[in-house]
């Protein structure tokens, strides 16, 4: 258990003259629930990037169990158990809501490439597994009835449950959401909170990142707050809550970005 | 739509099945052509239809497959029996090794490089390069095809054998549909970096689309020698492969719309043999007007191939 751990040590990403994520170091333990902050533009999302393989910081590193995964492909990463949303919704969206959780069984299904050509009782079998793997996850998102629909002609928080069912469709041990909120009425944050929590009980650690403080108060047990890209603080949401530099940043910010 | 496809197929089938007796010669290799260009534009689907890669040098994969059985049988005294499997591998192993460096290319330019094989593949053959393709003249005099004991060299005989490459071809292309790579194709065609972050090595799925859609090409490319008993240069030209190209875009990348796509195509233009000088300018504004009015092709793609038992009716009346 206590090895499903990610440890970022000194993690520096740049664009240009830009220093994104500066000497960053956190530590995820397993079945946390672990939130990142932080005001707009502060490397959030590239900190996520850099843990799952779209970038590769330019220092530090990035253990998960470890092992060094920095430098690795995405999918090398997913292989490992890590897999993400992002925050402007990228789902298949010509295809279908089944389709695209189907995807996050690609790692999960045993077929090879020849089975593309010549199907095999076997890899009937494992194409039938995998589907009902996805119709498990149409019942646990309650996305039964869109099931054939394409993805582009739903609503922003259906949109937003389709990923999450994608991501979970890949069995991971560790979920990394970057803003799953963003966009969701009053109704569906509620909903997200309790999913957010089934999610845990399934023994998946959670890593997120959030603007809606209500919501990242409520589920986070630890959080890491960024600001221009270092870390300016870390500790309980109660911790964080009193402390006079988080206070400061958000001040400075977050009138003109309510969003 | 599902039920429409499926019958359409079916009555497609039956039609192709019975279609050489009813026709003349000139109109029998007419036929053979548009099953050899059928597969031809099934196996661009694969590459540029499903994976969305812009491959414009599908004529080469066709020519290599026609010249490995052309120089087998007539330099090396092979059957072509013999020659049918590596028309298949021959070009496959082409297209591995060529499609691994450029796969990462963006679309435009991965255009541009594949135009660029194409023209060095054609100069290959006109300069005869160690001295086996023949030059512009090509090669002339290739065996007919001989299985079991009997020769199969009339027009009905070879009709047949490429109606079976034919529907060799679309078993390979409805399974493809229903498997791990074939949805793996359609997810990277989608969003490259969404499917790499769910777990798909999509440099590896670009490489296989380029490597199958090479050998079926190549299989094209070996009845089609076989057909005339010849092979030139000039019929695996970079404008051969924008014909492929733009059958799959008009078409719509479902087989439905590659098929009418090869008839529209090249049968058409035989049918309205008459007016000759007009044919190319009437298809080259069919194809312009289509591509306005249904950017999406004559018979689009649709997805939603997921088993029955996943669809269920709406919950209360909602
Ligand atoms: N690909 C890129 N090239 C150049 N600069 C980038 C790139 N990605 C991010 N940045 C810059 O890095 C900084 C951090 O961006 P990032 O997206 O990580 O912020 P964030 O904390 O996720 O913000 P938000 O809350 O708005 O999502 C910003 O200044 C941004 O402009
Ligand atoms: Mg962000």
């Amino acid at each position: 258990m206590a090895d499903n751990e990610l440890i970022l040590t000194d993690v520096t990403k740049r664009f240009g003259g830009l220093t994104a994520v500066d000497a960053l170091s956190m530590k995820v333990s397993s079945g946390q629930i672990y939130g990142v902050i932080g005001p707009n533009g502060a490397g959030k999302t590239t900190v996520f990037n850099c843990i799952t393989g779209i970038y590769k910081s330019e220092e530090g590193s990035v253990r998960w169990r470890g092992e060094e995964i920095r430098g690795m492909t995405p999918y090398q990463i997913v292989a490992r158990g890590i897999v993400r949303t992002f925050q402007t919704i990228r789902l298949f969206s010509q295809m279908s809501v089944a389709e695209n959780i189907m995807s996050g069984r690609h790692i999960k299904s045993s077929q090879g490439w020849w089975h593309g050509i010549c199907p095999t009782p076997g890899s009937r079998r494992d194409e039938k597994e995998n589907w009902m793997k996805v119709g498990e996850l149409l019942e646990f998102f309650n996305l039964e009835e869109f099931a054939a629909t394409p993805t582009m002609s739903l609503p922003y928080g259906l949109q937003r449950r389709v990923e999450m069912a994608r991501a979970l469709a890949v069995d991971p041990t560790l979920l990394i959401l970057d803003e799953p909120a963003a966009g969701l009425n009053d109704n569906e944050t509620a909903e997200l909170v309790d999913t957010i929590f089934s999610i845990r009980q399934k023994g998946i650690t959670v890593l997120l990142i959030e603007h809606d403080m209500e919501l990242v108060m409520k589920v986070t047990d630890y959080l890491t707050v960024l600001n221009f890209g270092k870390k300016i603080a870390e500790g309980t949401p109660e911790e964080i809550q009193k402390n006079p530099l988080v206070i400061e940043a958000y001040l400075g910010s977050e009138d003109e970005d309510d969003e | 739509m599902k039920k429409l496809s499926l019958v359409s197929l079916l009555v497609f089938l039956v039609v192709m099945a019975i279609l050489p007796h009813l026709l003349d010669t000139r109109w029998q290799t007419v036929a053979v052509t548009f099953l050899v260009f059928s597969v031809v534009a099934l196996s661009q689907d694969i590459v540029l239809g499903k994976a969305g890669m812009f491959n414009m040098g599908q004529a080469m994969f066709f020519g290599m497959g026609a010249y490995v059985t052309a120089i087998l049988n007539s330099h090396f005294g092979w059957p072509i029996v013999a020659t049918v499997p590596v028309a298949i591998v021959a070009p496959v192993l082409l297209g591995i090794v060529l499609a691994a460096p450029i796969v990462h290319l963006r679309g435009d330019y991965l255009l541009v490089v594949t135009i660029g094989f194409n023209i060095v593949f054609v100069q290959v053959l006109i300069n005869n390069l160690g001295g086996v393709t023949g030059g512009p003249n090509g090669i002339f005099g290739i065996d007919p095809l001989r299985l079991f004991g009997f020769e199969l060299s009339s027009q009905v005989a070879i009709y047949y054998y490429a109606f079976a490459v034919l529907l060799l071809t679309l078993a390979i292309m409805i399974n493809l549909d229903k498997s791990k790579v074939g949805r793996a194709l359609h997810y990277l065609r989608e969003d490259p970096l969404a499917a790499e972050s769910i777990g798909i090595n999509t440099r590896l799925y670009k490489i296989f689309a380029f490597g199958l859609g090479a050998g079926i090409a190549g299989l094209a490319g070996s009845v089609f020698a076989t057909q005339y008993s010849a092979v030139s240069p000039e019929a695996f030209e970079f404008i051969q492969s924008v014909l492929f190209f733009s059958i799959v875009l008009v078409g719509g990348s479902s087989i439905p719309g590659v098929l009418i796509g090869v008839f529209v195509m090249f049968v058409l233009p035989e049918i309205f043999r008459e007016f000759s000088t007009w044919r190319f300018f009437v298809f080259g504004f069919a194809m312009i007007l289509t591509m306005i009015l249904r950017p999406r092709g004559i018979w689009p793609a649709t997805f939603g191939k997921i088993p029955k038992f996943l669809i269920k009716e709406p919950k209360n009346g909602g």
